[in-house]
């Protein structure tokens, strides 16, 4: 491998294939203390970048339905995946928490009507992946 | 009378100079009110069937269809009888022509497959009947599930590219199915739709082909096309069944053509 600077150039450094193949994977010792410092400040862009899409990809949302008086709610990732062991906070319209409890294998989690009243049903599944649904009063009063 | 016969003549004529192609591109039409439900917007949409020139904007008379429905979670539900017949015409266009329009209220997350089957039209200027699958995708509350599925018609459009969520400039990709085979090399005609309600002023094509844009797929039926503005973009995907119909007792080819409707969005 020839240690001809490479195109690709970060805060005016050049960065040179060796540094790239250790960034990829590759176990070449780097000595020179910048390249060093250059290939944690790439790693931790990298991390951020793809921690940044995997956020995206796990897009938490909740639905939530009454029927014979009681609360039917299911809580999944965008791709279908079922929240397993999410914490379900239900609070009413003057944000007082009402119940709280945690999803299934199946991403359900059900309760009996707690109160006519607009309800925020609240979702937290892991890595502080959060969102809410908003129950109508109407919606629950139909559904009592 | 006389003028009447007149005008038919005419338009007789002109059918038979005009190109039959491009200029002339039909498109069955299938757009909802929205194809992006959240949990604060209306749960019910207002879904157009019609049968038109989408870019010049002119109507045909489009009876009740044979299928209309949708298929949401594996299930497809017939949905038939709620649709209404409804009047509409081109803005240069004289006279009332039939649309149809039906209401669905969405109950639950995931994907919603609209797909329409029109009873064949005949269209005297080409000497074939029409008969256009076509389909459009509403997504609703978070979950992006079952847009990548086929419903299963005659002919379809199935997508590569998730159809909602697309910004202006976007490259929409799309298979070509006959009768659940890809159609290799097919004609994909595309085109914008001037009445959608975002479009902030009518284009004019300054040609014939800019009203109509033609694609080919590839040998896998796949083809691909950047959406140059923000509203309702329509895909034909046209073959030629293998069955005919009767018109006064001669037999006629049919068109039959698989047709998606995706909105674009532009990025601000």
């Amino acid at each position: 491998m020839s240690d001809e600077p490479v195109s690709l150039r970060l805060t005016g450094v050049p960065l040179r294939k060796s540094a790239m193949a250790a960034i990829s994977g590759g176990d070449l010792p780097i000595k020179d203390p910048v390249m060093k410092k250059l290939n944690c400040l790439l790693i931790a862009i990298l991390a951020v970048l793809l921690g940044s899409t995997a956020a995206m990809a796990h897009k938490v949302s909740l639905f939530a339905y009454v029927e014979g008086g009681k609360v039917y709610t299911e809580s999944y990732f965008a791709d279908g995946t079922p929240v397993e062991g999410g914490m379900v906070l239900v609070y009413d319209s003057q944000h007082k928490l009402l119940l709280e409890g945690k999803t299934d294998k199946a991403g359900l989690f059900n309760f009996d009507v707690p109160k006519v009243d607009d309800l925020t049903i609240v979702i937290e599944a892991t890595m502080g992946h959060k969102n809410s649904f908003k129950l109508k009063k109407a919606e629950v009063e139909a559904g009592k | 009378m006389c003028a009447l016969r007149l005008l038919v003549a005419v338009s007789v004529v002109l059918g038979c100079i005009l190109p039959g192609g491009t200029a002339w591109a039909h498109f069955g039409t299938l757009t909802p009110s929205d194809d992006i439900v959240t949990q604060n917007d209306t749960k019910t949409l207002e879904i157009q069937v019609k049968f038109i020139h989408p870019l010049e904007g002119h109507y045909m008379e489009m009876v009740k269809p044979k299928q209309f429905g949708v298929l949401h979670d594996g299930k497809k539900r017939n949905l038939l009888n709620t649709l209404k017949p409804n009047k509409g015409h081109g803005p240069d266009q004289p006279g009332e022509y039939t649309f149809w329009t039906a209401d669905y209220k969405i109950r639950r997350p995931g994907d919603y497959t609209f797909f329409v089957e029109p009873k064949p039209y005949w269209e005297p200027a080409e000497d074939v009947f029409i008969v256009h699958y076509t389909k459009v995708c509403v997504n609703a509350l978070g979950l992006e599930k079952g847009w990548d599925e086929p419903v299963g018609l005659e002919t379809e459009i199935l997508p590569l590219t998730r159809p909602y969520g697309l910004w202006t400039g976007n490259l929409f990709t799309g298979q070509v199915l006959l009768k659940g085979q890809p159609v290799p090399h097919a004609e994909v005609e595309v085109e914008y739709l001037n009445a959608s309600p975002d479009n902030p002023a009518a284009v004019t094509a300054p040609s014939d082909p800019y009203v109509t844009q033609v694609v080919k797929a590839d040998a896998a039926g796949v083809f691909s096309y950047a959406m140059p503005r923000a509203g309702w973009w329509g895909f034909a995907a046209l073959s030629e069944a293998s069955w005919k119909l009767k018109k006064n007792g001669q037999e006629k080819g049919v068109e039959i053509g698989a047709v998606y409707w995706v909105h674009t969005l532009d990025m601000k």
